[in-house]
Formats: structure tokens, sequence, C-alpha cells
């Protein structure tokens, strides 16, 4: 709290922290603008800048020398265009199959009167949510594994034999099931506040007028959360095509999307050229998804992020 | 339960919520086996592998490493965000919602990538903190500040501004108001945020994976090396008091700000 203290002038007798007038709030931002800036903002911006340099692996600062190469190499290569189809394919499969895992429980979470009931569960989303991703990740391996959980239970049932277990990771499934777990709190919060906006009169009108429930649910409530089902989507593409750690482990490095690609070019090929391309490619992805769900209305829905 | 939800939905949402917590209750599980690793059925419980985690040098360095790194980006990131958060909550300056949106930006955008643009930025400014605990603080407070500016505005937007300025008014000093007034108002919210930035901080995955090193290695980067080679029950045991530290950490916000109301605000506030 010294930082406020040191960065707001006390006498001026009109202004001051409270008070609207005051031109010395501005104080107030402008550490975290110069944090931003530094550590942010240039970074960033030094990706893009190397990502017009000419291939040289081991060099990392940018130079003067402008070339297109490293764009026309990744558009011209289908290992590369593959991986970015494999991200956005996988982005869009994901927030899918989250939005129908998410609904019921966003629903039942908005429709929860007792309030400790209600906050039990709001807990529960929010604890997986802030829960380290890797842990997770174990849990899920050791339960879908060729010797995990549900395997040694099909071969207990004598469904399946020793040696040809149901591969339910390592391939493009595990990716999904994995990334649906890490999405799925985001997508629970987002759905929560858009369900619980909905005026509970209109649904009943609707029955009033004759509908069945079924009938009430779908012509009225699920249309009304397309906001949150629309930024909901958008937040968890994102989210998904932005992750490392859930294809490495869960596809064990063989679903290459462009993550995986910009560790493999840099950490182990020290080519940064092309790994800030990569890079690039992937951060303008995710920008662009984000910049149309903050436009769709992020304001309408909920969640910490 | 509630006889307003229909029924076909419960049952979605039951089914949901399991495969939400299964696999947290199954580390646990793994965590606390008997058995060389986990199977069905469970083979009973034993602490073995929790004395093992204790008794490692890998893990437990790395879990003091990681949480020396959450207290010192907690401090930062609470510092930065309340004081933004207290900008954005008084200005009326065009542009104040995309400087929001720029300010938590950083919690969706691709971790790998802001990882990789700093690590670059450490090498080609030669400023020798490219995989160092410092290169990572930078990291995480990008990373957890948002959580405090999300926390902290949801506190000050249920927060009547009026009494501090009645404060003023009464011949109160700008600072002495603010101290007295409007701080122990909104001291909840701070406390809450900073709990978040503790818990983004040390559960951080993505940011760390260029900017960390043998020597400086946050838990989930240790165990996510280990993982790729083997299922060690220790690193199990190790999620078991990540578990404990997040869900004590979410129960303690929760005594601090309604959580309900807290998710609420969010909305209103935008």
């Amino acid at each position: 709290m010294t930082e406020i203290a040191a960065t707001t002038p006390a006498p001026v007798k009109s202004g001051g922290l409270g008070l609207r007038q005051s031109q010395f709030k501005w104080l107030l931002v402008v550490p975290l603008i110069v944090f931003f800036c530094i550590f942010f903002v240039i970074p960033v911006g030094l990706i893009f800048a190397t990502s017009f340099n000419p291939s040289a692996i081991g060099q990392v600062a940018p130079t003067a020398d402008i070339t297109l190469e490293n764009y026309i190499r990744f558009f011209s290569r289908s290992n590369y265009l593959m991986a970015a189809g494999r991200s956005v394919v996988l982005g869009v499969v994901v927030a899918l199959v989250t939005l129908i895992v998410a609904y019921p429980m966003a629903f039942v979470i908005a429709k929860t009167r007792h309030p400790g009931r209600n906050t039990t569960l709001l807990i529960l989303v929010l604890a997986a949510m802030q829960l380290d991703m890797v842990i997770r990740l174990y849990g899920m391996m050791v339960i879908l594994g060729d010797n995990g959980l549900i395997n040694q239970m099909l071969l207990g049932l004598g469904l399946t034999s020793e040696d040809a277990p149901v591969q339910l990771m390592y391939n493009f499934l595990g990716v999904v099931l994995g990334l649906v777990q890490f999405a799925l709190p985001f997508m629970i919060l987002t759905l929560v506040g858009v369900i619980r906006g909905i005026d509970p009169s209109l649904e009943e009108a609707a029955r009033a007028l004759g509908a069945s429930r079924r009938r009430a649910f779908f012509r009225v409530t699920l249309p009304m959360s397309m906001p949150g089902i629309l930024s909901g989507s958008l937040l968890v593409f994102a989210l998904s095509i932005s992750s490392y750690i859930v294809p490495a482990l869960m596809g064990g490095f063989r679903v290459g999307v462009l993550p995986i690609h910009i560790f493999q070019q840099v950490a182990e090929g020290a080519r940064f050229q092309f790994g800030a391309t990569i890079a690039v490619i992937l951060f303008l992805l995710s920008a662009g998804a984000i910049a149309i769900y903050l436009r769709v209305g992020a304001r309408r829905s909920g969640g910490l992020a | 339960m509630e006889r307003h939800i229909p029924l076909p939905m419960l049952i979605l949402a039951v089914l949901g919520f399991a495969f939400m917590l299964m696999p947290i209750l199954v580390v646990v599980m793994a965590g606390l086996t008997a058995g060389e690793f986990l199977t069905f059925p469970p083979q009973g419980l034993s602490l073995r592998w929790v004395a093992a985690f204790l008794q490692s040098d890998k893990y437990l360095s790395s879990f003091f490493f990681s949480f020396r790194l959450a207290v010192m980006t907690m401090i930062v990131a609470t510092i930065l965000g309340t004081a933004a958060a207290l900008f954005l909550s008084r200005t009326g300056m065009i542009g104040r919602g995309a400087m929001r949106a720029f300010f938590l930006s950083p919690v969706v955008l691709p971790g790998v990538v802001i990882g990789f643009a700093l690590f670059a930025f450490f090498i080609a400014t030669d400023m020798g903190i490219s995989r160092t605990i410092w290169g990572l603080w930078i990291g995480h407070i990008l990373y957890s500040t948002p959580y405090v500016i999300g926390t902290v505005g949801a506190a000050l937007a249920s927060y009547d501004t009026s009494l501090e300025e009645a404060a003023r008014s009464l011949g109160a000093s700008p600072w002495r108001a603010f101290r007295k007034v409007t701080l122990p108002n909104i001291s909840q919210g701070i406390q809450a945020g900073s709990i978040f930035a503790f818990i983004v901080s040390f559960g951080q995955f993505e940011v760390s994976l260029f900017l960390s090193s043998p020597n400086s290695e946050p838990l989930p980067i240790a165990m996510y090396n280990s993982l790729r080679y083997q299922f060690e029950p220790s690193a199990a045991a190790a999620g078991i008091f990540a578990i404990t530290l997040v869900t004590a950490s979410v129960l303690l916000t929760n005594r601090l700000v309604n959580i309900r109301r807290l998710l609420e605000r969010q909305q209103a506030g935008g």
C-alpha cells in the first residue's frame, strides 16, 4: 500500500484520491502501464519483428534485414499448415463439446436457489479452475492411459484383451478430453451469468401459454442464452488453441499443434525466427477470437477471465 | 434437490461434475495408494508416497520454489493490480474499457508465446535473467495481476465513493480518507485478489515453460518433466499438497468475499 501513498500527492485541496476531478489519479495506473509496456508490449513486438528476419540459428535479437521467407515457408509446407488447421479444428471441437458438457452444469448452478448449495457448486468449479493443469492431467492420464483405470475395468469385464487396450489418449480424442477438462470451468462461469440473467417469468409465460417444459426450454431459455454460448465458445476456442501442456501430455507429442511446434523450433532447434513466425500466427488467431469475444458482449457474461 | 430443475438436466449436470472432479479425486487416490501405481480396484491406503514426496529432493525443492515465487508474485501483483483497479473505477476517460481489456488480456493470450517473447527479450537485451527466478517472476506477475484487477474491481464496484467524499469534506486529507474509509471497505476484495494471484502463480505452467531451468524449476514444470517418462505416485503426493493448498485458498476467498456475489459483480461490472 505504500505504493499508493507514494504516488498520491496529498495537499491539493480540490483534488485527492477519491474525487473525480483529481488530475493525479493517473499516477495510480502508471506503474502497471510501464510494467506492461516493458514486459508485454515490447517482448511481443520483438517477436513480431523477429518473425520478419531471415532464419539464422542461434540468433535472437532482431536485425534490420526484412524478409517474408518465414511466412512463405509456413504457408508452403503442408506440415505447418496442417498444424494450424489441426489447432483450429481442435479449438472448434473442444468449444462444442465443452458447451454441451457445461450447459447443464451451468443451468443447475444458475437455478439452484439454496445459497449454501449454490456457493458449494461455485467453489467446486472455481477450485477445479484454479488447480494446476499438470495435476488434473495426471489424473486424466491415470484414468485414460493404456493401463489406466478404464482399460483395467474393461479388461476385468473381459471386453478387451491385454495386448489391445482401447486407445483413449495419445491421440486426438485424448487431447480433446484434456482440453475439455481444462476449459470447462471457464465455460460454466460464462454461462451461469447469462442463464441467471434470463427473467424466469419468460419461461413461465411460455409454460402458461401451453408450451411443454421441453419446448419452453428450447424456445425461450436456450435462445436467450445465446450471447453466453457465443462468448463462452470463443473464449474456450482461444484457450484451447493456446494450450501446450494438454497436447504435450494427452497427445504424447503425436498431435502436433502450433504451441508444440513453437517449442520444438525454439527450444530444440534454436530457430528463433521461424519459432517467432509460428508464435505470431498463433497469437493473431487467439487475439482475433478474443477480440470477437469482447465485441459479442463479454459485459453480459461472467467469469474471472 | 431443487424441484424446478428438470431431471434430465440434473442427471447431465451430475455427470459433468463427475467428469470435472474425477481426475482430482484420482490424483488424491493415486498419492495415497499402497501399491506401486493406482489400480482398479485400489489396493488400499498408505502414506508411503507422501513420505516419499517429503523425502524427495526434486519435488520438495520445486514445491518451495513455487511457493516462494508465488509469494513474490502475489506482493507485486496485489500492489500494481489494486492501484490500477482504483484508477479504472475512478476514471471517466474514453478508452477505459480498452485499457481494462488490455490489462486482462494476458490471461487469455497464449502463455507459450508470452513466455517465448519474454525469454527472447531477456536474451536480446542481455538482462541475464532469462532462466532465473526473476524472469519467472516477471512472467507470473503478468498473468496474476489481471485476477487482482478483476477481484478488487468487483469490490470497488459495490463500494459507495460518497463515503470517501464525505470524509474529505469533513477535512480528512485524501490519503487519510483513503486509508481510513475506502481501504477498510475494499480490503477483503484486495485479500481475495491476492489469494487468486498466489494460486495462479503457483499453478502456472505455460509461461514458465520457456523461462525455467533445472536450477529454477517450479512444481508444475517438475511434475511435467517426470510425467513425460513415467508415473510416479510421489508426484501425485505432491499433487495432494497442491490440491489442499488451492482448496484452502478458495475456501478462504469465500470467507473474505462472497464468491457468488463476486462472480455476479463481474457480470455487472463488465
